[in-house]
């Protein structure tokens, strides 16, 4: 559920958002999320508009990784733009990303800019390696990424 | 009496500062982008990392000995790198985060890619601190180095 009765500041809503990404709680994270958001995932080739395209990446990740841990090292506001730096670590429990399920443990360091107008996000960057991802779950070429 | 002028440091300061890095990163001034740093300036290029059979090199450490010679490789193995920068923005604590997309033709190995004369074209996001002397004293960048693999030709999960 979005909630257009949100006005915090955008570190707030950042914080609220990688808060809810910590303890999986997807729509709580959504709760900050404008409708209308730009969503762009430079590793995952997405770049979509509303809601529901950050919704699925959210979700897919919590699913294939369900010991999911989000530790946020630096959160930068430079006005209405928030970036965080954070390390995601897992235990791969399902097919994610094309890459089939090998039990494999990843840590990514990864950052996300979030733009925000009235409390809400309004555009998210999503920036990690791919490389770095696959080279953990034991993918070893990029043309048959679900041959492990 | 000599009057000192000295810029302060504010968001739009730092920023120009970076602005100005940029620059003369697109001018291949790789020495002009090592002078806009301090002397022990921080580096971290994260997705940088080779794994050997007992340990992994990664692209963390200084300026002057880790960011320039990256710098200067990327440069000789694409000789016509350039930047397109999208978004800079800073605030007066000297934090700048920037959006920017490299682009090149690969001309010579970059490492352990061959080149076949391709070229690529990534996004990137960089982070900086800028001192209150306006020199950078870190810089740290993401972006994805499969996509950039994809684009040369390079198929192998190193």
């Amino acid at each position: 559920m979005t909630s257009s009765l949100v006005t915090g500041t955008p570190t707030q809503a950042a914080e609220v958002f990688l808060d809810a990404f910590a303890r999986h709680d997807v729509e709580a994270a959504m709760a900050v999320v404008d409708p209308q958001v730009s969503v762009t995932v430079h590793p995952l080739g997405i770049d979509a508009q509303g809601a529901d395209a950050l919704r699925t990446v959210l979700a897919d990740v919590v699913h294939a990784f369900p010991d999911l841990m989000i530790t946020v090292a630096r959160v930068i506001t430079t006005g209405d733009v928030v970036t965080a730096l954070f390390k995601a670590e897992g235990t791969q429990a399902a097919d994610y990303a094309g890459a089939i399920n090998t039990e494999k443990h990843l840590d990514i360091d990864q950052a996300w800019r979030f733009a925000t107008a009235d409390g809400l996000i309004t555009e998210v960057a999503a920036y990690w390696c791919q490389a770095q991802l696959y080279r953990r779950l034991a993918v070893k070429r990029y043309d048959q990424i679900a041959i492990a | 009496m000599t009057e000192v002028t000295q810029r302060c440091r504010t968001a739009e300061s730092a920023a120009g500062a970076v602005a100005e890095f940029f620059d003369r990163y697109r001018a291949h001034d790789v020495d002009g982008m090592t002078d806009l740093c301090s002397m022990n300036a921080d580096f971290s290029y994260v997705p940088v990392e080779l794994w050997g059979k007992q340990q992994v090199l990664r692209g963390d450490g200084k300026v002057r000995t880790v960011g320039k010679p990256l710098w200067g490789g990327l440069i000789a193995s694409f000789p016509d790198l350039s930047l397109t920068v999208h978004t800079i923005a800073g605030n007066d604590e000297g934090d700048v985060v920037v959006q920017v997309d490299l682009e090149g033709t690969q001309e010579r190995p970059w490492g352990l890619v061959s080149p076949a004369g391709r070229r690529y074209r990534e996004p990137h996001l960089f982070i900086f601190h800028v001192g209150a002397d306006l020199l950078i004293d870190s810089i740290t960048a993401y972006w994805n180095d499969a996509g950039i693999s994809r684009q040369l030709g390079h198929h192998e999960v190193d």
